[in-house]
């Protein structure tokens, strides 16, 4: 019933605009980077710069991988309101084969990080016991005498998910041209296929990456918890994008205040799912206090990390939680996305209140400039490479059968 | 006090729900008040046609919430540290995180009473009697009619508004009165 759309009638052409972010974002992230990988190898912090960078990394790979899980969701649902948001998806998460070039400093400060890792000076702050309890049980896994199991592993991850994300984009870019629904029902053929593979990879990435910070203690749910940070931190990118892609050729003056008021929703809920995963990975290890478990939490609940733990649960949880209740901000896209900007700077602290006491231990939080340096850097790459793929192609999916349904969208 | 013995109505079916929705707005940008919508399924744009105003049920809501919360809270904390205290593994007695789930539980559980309630309340229901159950036509509202209703003052012509109706593309007009409450 609905009508045809071409490019006549949404007066769309191929975003073209001038490169004004994305290259004062390459400037940022090449900065960045260098201060941070010059401050790794030329000045004695290599601990902390090493760590800040673990923080920088897996803070943006972590939205990319979200971004592709929620496009592989949204094809599985068969959900047609989000279209007009797709494209933005699409190009965030094509950025994931970078995150494979930025993984690769990692290489150089594992032994900084990981104390499993082969000839790691952190392995001296393990007893005897301690260590050949870990070579029993998890040598197999992180191989302390030659990392090869997570090298492997890393092509495996970065090698599905690249796939899976160019696979879904260029399905998508292909519709722009011819239209018709043959590659819609390939997107949503393929979706539900590697949903399962991107749940699992994620969890494995997260552990690879900071859960054998402390190789002794693990926790099965760890992964989700790393996901549900990301996938609440891709909703509020997705609401900042939408919310300041207004101009010529650019989707966000056609997208309707119910969309804005779905994005609202996602986040409250997501900011809600953050919550009960963090309780419930909290509550099972505090009630079972197993010395092999407690000491990872003992360490932040109790010390001078205590205050953090405790602002973490109003500032990331109680506070947004309360502000997104209200119906009547969900209904400002402006105002929603200062929320969401709130909510970006709370996870980066999630994720240093995940790594950071691995460095400091008793001592509690301290600050150190590579923070800074590590999370623009790679943001930056990051951000000004989705500004780079996002140029000469629409900036929503033009031709996509269900185009009309999801500008029409009024909720239910 | 002089109390209103009899209401009345004007009731009008429409035969789209969009029809409905068009003329309900023209109704009310024509200065009828106390105007309702009938459908046998939520109707797309009836609330803001009617232009009503917020809905009261989310404070309803909030308040039951936070009564659940504040009373699952003091139940454990009464039963667990002063009615029946008891040393499990050496924690606290007043251990908070262990405490969480039912706090969350009572919280959601006031929360779905006061909607429930709230809004029960709110509608006046249940209603067993209502004179608009005496007209026949009007039982389409509930499997393929879409009904405006118009407060009428009773004993005054009804015919103006019943005319303005069918000329808003009402496919039939009716009237009912009779004792409310």
């Amino acid at each position: 019933m609905s009508p045809p759309v071409t490019n006549s009638h949404t007066g769309f052409e191929p975003y073209n605009g001038t490169p004004t972010l994305m290259v004062p974002a390459f400037a940022v992230g090449v900065l960045g980077l260098l201060a941070t990988l010059g401050g790794f190898f030329a000045t004695g912090a290599k601990g902390e710069t090493a760590h800040a960078y673990l923080i920088g990394f897996t803070y943006w790979v972590g939205i990319s991988v979200a971004f592709l899980i929620m496009q592989a969701i949204f094809h599985t649902a068969k959900a047609k309101w989000l279209i007009v948001l797709r494209r933005t998806m699409e190009t965030a998460s094509a950025v994931i084969p970078v995150f494979f070039v930025l993984a690769l400093p990692l290489l150089a400060m594992a032994a900084y990080l990981y104390p499993w890792w082969p000839g790691s000076e952190l392995t001296k702050g393990y007893s005897g016991l301690e260590l050949e309890h870990l070579s029993h049980k998890q040598h197999g896994y992180l191989n302390n005498h030659l990392p090869i199991g997570i090298g492997v592993r890393h092509i495996i991850y970065f090698g599905l998910w690249t796939f899976a994300a160019w696979r879904l984009r260029t399905w998508s870019l292909k519709q722009d041209t011819v239209g018709g629904l043959d590659f819609t029902v390939k997107q949503r053929k393929f979706s539900p296929g590697v949903l399962p593979f991107l749940a699992l990879t994620i969890t494995f990435a997260s552990f690879d990456w900071l859960m054998s910070l402390t190789p002794l203690w693990q926790s099965t749910i760890f992964g989700v918890y790393y996901f549900a940070g990301s996938f609440l931190a891709a909703f509020c990118i997705l609401t900042i994008v939408t919310v300041n892609a207004q101009g010529k050729d650019l989707y966000g003056s056609v997208v309707k205040l119910d969309h804005f008021h779905n994005l609202g929703k996602l986040m409250l809920a997501f900011t809600a799912f953050w919550a009960y995963i963090a309780f419930s990975q909290f509550m099972l290890v505090w009630i079972a206090n197993i010395p092999e478990e407690a000491p990872w939490y003992g360490l932040r609940i109790f010390g001078a990390w205590r205050p953090l733990s405790i602002a973490l649960f109003f500032l990331h949880f109680l506070l947004p939680f309360f502000i997104l209740l209200s119906r009547n901000l969900k209904l400002q896209p402006r105002k929603l996305a200062v929320v969401a900007v709130y909510l970006l700077v709370i996870h980066a602290v999630d994720l240093y209140w995940l790594v950071w006491p691995a460095l400091t231990g008793d001592a509690g939080p301290t600050f150190h400039w590579s923070l800074l340096t590590a999370f623009f850097g790679v943001g930056g790459i990051a951000v000004g490479t989705a500004l780079l793929l996002a140029r000469g192609q629409y900036t929503l999916t033009v031709k996509d059968p269900y185009i009309a349904e999801s500008l029409r969208y009024v909720q239910p | 006090m002089e109390a209103t013995v009899l209401e009345s109505w004007v009731l009008a079916e429409f035969p789209t729900p969009d029809a409905l929705v068009v003329a309900t707005r023209q109704m009310r940008e024509k200065g009828f008040e106390g105007m309702d919508t009938y459908s046998p399924y939520p109707l797309h744009g009836g609330s803001e046609a009617l232009g009503l105003p917020p809905s009261r049920v989310p404070f309803i809501a909030l308040c039951g919430g936070l009564t659940g919360v504040a009373t699952a809270l003091a139940m454990q904390t009464w039963m667990n540290t002063i009615d029946y205290p008891l040393n499990i593994g050496g924690r606290p007695l007043l251990s908070l995180p262990a405490w969480v789930p039912i706090t969350f539980e009572l919280g959601v559980l006031f929360a779905a009473f006061g909607i429930f309630f709230g809004l029960l309340g709110l509608s006046r229901l249940p209603q067993p009697y209502h004179p608009v159950f005496e007209s026949e036509e009007f039982r389409t509202a509930s499997t393929h009619g879409y009904w405006l209703s118009v407060p009428q003052a009773t004993g005054t012509d009804a015919a103006p508004v019943m005319d303005q109706l069918k000329a808003l593309g009402a496919t039939q007009v009716t009237f009912v009165t009779g004792e409310k409450e």
